[in-house]
């Protein structure tokens, strides 16, 4: 691959340049010349979470100095998190990866020698064949997460011949996606930026995660008068900004949602043009939601009655421009699905959609596409079998835990191989030790990461990927109310030994006699994706703003015509489900009362940080200065119950595990939960700020999982919580 | 009428801050501050019994007031206050002696044990003299924080402070400080 050019260009361009020179007056206090000849400002795309805001690299004598916020990206608002901001400790971490290693003691036991590439993708190249010509090349799976060069590793694991790509969207909001698309055909945005009433469960915008609708939530609370009501079984930052916050009994906001559903229809606050005009089913929804009541939701959810009443009438009142919040990690119960499903046809009887401050059908922007030598589908079924057991979810993605049950117990076929692409299915998968039993009986676990996991630390083999800001990455487009394309640019050369996703795939596909598939550099895939872009040049576009967006910005109402048919069955937004029957589920969303915890345990509930969101920054020193061990969270009266003092050691215990932790005794919880954060108690000794501090909950969480879509249900484990 | 000489501050609009930590992190990798200090911090509160609680959030860092009393009592002259009020130290002429840290009534400042000096947030003079803002006001996902000059009448400083109320902590120690929180 040829080497890459860097894009020089001094302090930002044109716009600083004017901005400096109304500052020339500062020159004279300036104990030295302003010495700017070494600095490169390098647009790119971070890489700390999903969120892939713009931010601009300033690189000083080949060091990054500092990331600060694209403002050209309509996308990320002009911000930088806490997260994005600490990046730079990703590339600097002296205990980052810096060299192939492979395996030199038992697996788990830390023990590696280092490897040159050639040696590394030999031997895996090696373990891979031998699992293929022993058992087939269904025995291998390939987990991989959101990134931009994903698309390279998947591919990687179909061309191999394997139909088990697994991705992440069952850890995380596979549950909530299902939910929209089988109502309205797809899976919509929230335009925060201009509803006037936003309804969230759980979904801790304001906390858990900073992305786009974060900022517009700030501004729709604090300066338009938006009225924020929040239902969490804990005191979170987006509970104490609300105009409301309900400590909702968990596992019962479907309850909620029909007892609105109930009012509002009974009311006959419904937008009724638009239901006559979009949707299919009213008349049978109308029937259905009778019975919930909000005095009978009172009983459930612990929230009265005429509170409930009241928010469905001003909700009603606030609409289109009312919004129940979708939120993110969806993964919480068994009937997650049908509790997302609800919070869908609430917006669709309120007429919110594709409505500015309702819902927006998200915008594109079409790349084009490399066209590389396809290969031959694999023909084994997938080993999690989604059609039988998830017939609607989305099977490219596969279910993670079913997968795991089923390549502990053998069926239908032995997996001996293991390809992890970024992922940490040590932490991210619930009840740790089965995961460790799948490593175990695996012939061979490869893993791709910038820095020692704890899958990688239980591998036989670790790449080193570069960091994002070392490498290029495959342009992406993210969809949007304002869709915007986004290009990841190497700030800096690598510091070490590692490659891109798509120099160490190849590598491997040539020990695997695959290298037809992938015989294109990434310049020329760049190339192919960006020429059919609406710029003259979009190549340097990109490099030098790291941002498109097209000009027209939001455009709201373009599916409100008679003719526009929705991607669902009836071609209307779909209240009842024909296909849900067929399938034999609810057609419309049932309650089930859930499982309460017996005398003396209680409900253990999760919940983010942003600056913590997944596990894989919680060794970031930047940000480990916030939180330097998890603790347990517990009600003063549950504490005093299971006599236990605020930062005494505890033991807390699940069917399937023990661990550890202080507890925090707080009024910011319901005394029938604790909660701990992720990402702590890490086995990988790299991980040095968290190896052995504060706990693992991927250890106590039980495996469960929600029916319809497959999405893991991590909400539903109880827990004994005494002295340790 | 002659032009009054730029006099930076901050209003700082509490209730937009989320806690996130951005402006804390921002300001470390902009002014490489050692793990065990921070040049900006966050006043945390959680009041009430469950379920009526209440939590407030605010930011809070060197006040670059107009009367500093570390200038004060600095015997080297090297913390010293520039024409725009910047609130400066003079690395080389900063001998450690730290009555500056106890004179200042916000404990905005810290010292350095690896350099033997002290330091504190000086509104990333850098990024101002090159016409940037500083770096905690440019990251924050609520923009909690507005910088500018508030002797332009026109500047979105001195729009805030002319349209909404507002305090400042400790006016009673007589140091003039500047930021201002809006209430």
């Amino acid at each position: 691959m040829n080497r890459r050019r860097f894009l020089t260009f001094a302090a930002g361009g044109a716009a600083s340049a004017t901005l400096a020179s109304t500052v020339s007056c500062l020159q004279p206090f300036l104990k030295k010349p302003a010495t700017v000849s070494t600095r490169q400002d390098i647009p790119t795309t971070c890489e700390m979470c999903v969120n892939k805001c713009s931010i601009i690299a300033v690189v000083e004598n080949g060091k990054i100095q500092k990331l600060n916020p694209n403002p050209e990206s309509p996308r990320s608002r002009g911000m930088v998190c806490a997260r994005g901001n600490a990046g730079l400790q990703q590339v600097y971490d002296p205990s980052r990866l810096k060299k192939p290693l492979i395996r030199a003691g038992a697996r788990g036991e830390g023990k590696w020698k280092t490897a040159s590439w050639d040696e590394a993708w030999n031997f895996a190249g090696e373990k891979l064949t031998k699992v293929k010509e022993k058992y087939g090349p269904q025995a291998s799976v390939w987990s991989s997460t959101e990134s931009f060069a994903e698309t390279f590793f998947k591919s990687l694991g179909l061309a191999f011949g394997s139909p088990n790509v697994e991705r992440h969207p069952t850890l995380c909001l596979a549950s909530v996606n299902l939910a929209y698309s089988l109502t309205f055909g797809t899976m919509p945005s929230f335009d925060l930026a201009n509803a006037r009433y936003v309804i969230m469960s759980g979904a801790n915008r304001l906390e858990s995660f900073i992305m786009p609708d974060t900022v517009d939530l700030i501004g729709s609370t604090t300066e338009r008068k938006t009225r924020l009501v929040y239902l969490d079984p804990r005191f979170t930052v987006t509970a104490s900004k609300a105009d409301e916050w309900f400590p909702i009994k968990p596992g019962t906001d479907l309850a909620f949602v029909l007892a609105m559903l109930n009012v509002i229809i009974g009311e006959n606050r419904h937008d009724k043009e638009f239901v006559a005009g979009y949707t299919a089913g009213f008349d049978k929804l109308a029937e259905h939601v009778k019975a919930f009541t909000p005095e009978w939701a009172e009983t459930e959810t612990e929230i009265h009655a005429k509170d409930i009443t009241r928010i469905a009438r001003e909700f009603a009142d606030a609409a289109p421009r009312a919004v129940y919040y979708a939120g993110r990690r969806s993964s919480w119960y068994r009937e997650d699905f049908q509790f997302r499903r609800a919070q869908a046809i609430l917006n669709a009887v309120v007429g919110n959609w594709d409505r500015q401050g309702g819902m927006a059908p998200n915008a594109k922007i079409a790349l084009g596409e490399f066209l590389f030598l396809p290969w031959d589908d694999p023909q084994a079924a997938r080993v999690d079998d989604m059609d039988k057991n998830f017939p609607l979810a989305a099977k490219g993605d596969g279910a993670y835990l079913k997968m795991r049950e089923n390549i502990l117990a053998g069926i239908p076929y032995p997996v001996k191989a293991w390809m992890v692409h970024k992922q940490d299915p040590m932490n991210a998968l619930p009840e740790q030790a089965k995961t460790i039993r799948m490593i175990e009986q695996m012939d061979f676990v490869g893993v791709i990461d910038v820095q020692m996991s704890d899958t990688a630390w239980y591998a036989d083999v670790v790449f080193p990927e570069s960091t994002y800001l070392e490498r290029q990455d495959p342009v992406e487009m993210l969809p949007g109310i304002v869709p915007v394309v986004v290009y990841r640019q190497p700030a800096i050369p690598p510091l070490h030994d590692t490659k891109p996703t798509l120099e160490i795939v190849q590598g491997l596909a040539k020990r695997l006699g695959l290298s037809q598939y992938f015989d294109y550099t990434i310049d020329q895939w760049i190339d192919a994706q960006v020429k059919v872009l609406p710029l003259d040049t979009p190549l340097e576009y990109l490099k030098h703003h790291g941002v498109w967006a097209p000009p027209d910005g939001a455009k709201f109402g373009a599916t409100l015509t008679q003719d526009h048919r929705f991607v669902t069955k009836s071609g209307k937004i779909e209240l009842y489900s024909e296909r849900l029957q067929e399938a034999g589920y609810d057609p419309m969303p049932v309650y089930h009362t859930p499982m309460q915890p017996p005398a003396g345990s209680f409900r253990l509930i999760l919940g983010r940080r942003a600056y913590f969101t997944q596990a894989n920054t919680t060794n970031n020193p930047w940000l480990n200065t916030f939180a330097p061990e998890n603790v347990l969270w517990i009600h003063p009266a549950s504490a005093a119950q299971v006599g236990i003092e605020d930062g005494q050691l505890v033991d807390v215990s699940s069917s399937v595990g023990a661990l550890h932790l202080k507890a925090r005794v707080t009024q910011e919880i319901r005394p029938d939960c604790v909660f701990t954060m992720h990402g702590y108690g890490k086995r990988s000794k790299w991980q040095r700020l968290v190896a052995g501090n504060g706990a693992s909950d991927a250890e106590i969480i039980e495996t469960a999982w929600d029916k319809v879509s497959g999405g893991g249900a991590f909400h539903e484990t109880f827990v004994k919580v005494r002295k340790a | 009428m002659a032009k009054k000489p730029r006099r930076f501050a901050i209003v700082i609009d509490s209730k937009k801050c989320i806690n996130c930590k951005a402006c804390n992190v921002a300001c470390r990798a902009q002014n490489n501050v050692p793990l065990a200090h921070s040049r900006n911090w966050m006043n945390e509160e959680t009041r009430g019994t469950f379920p009526k609680l209440l939590a407030a959030f605010e930011p809070e860092q060197c006040h670059h007031c107009e009367h500093p009393a570390c200038v004060r009592v600095c015997p080297t002259g090297a913390s010293y206050q520039r024409p725009d009020g910047i609130v400066a130290i003079n690395d080389s002429d900063c001998v450690g002696c730290r009555y500056c840290v106890i004179a200042c009534p916000y404990d905005a400042r810290f010292f350095r044990e690896d350099r033997g000096v002290v330091e504190k947030c000086d509104l990333c003079a850098r990024r101002i003299d090159r016409g940037e803002v500083p770096a905690c006001v440019e990251t924050c996902p609520g923009k909690v924080r507005t910088f500018g000059d508030s002797n332009d009448a026109n500047g979105q400083v001195a729009q805030l402070l002319a349209t909404r109320q507002y305090r400042v902590k400790k006016a009673e120690a007589g140091t003039g400080p500047q930021l201002y929180y809006l209430l």
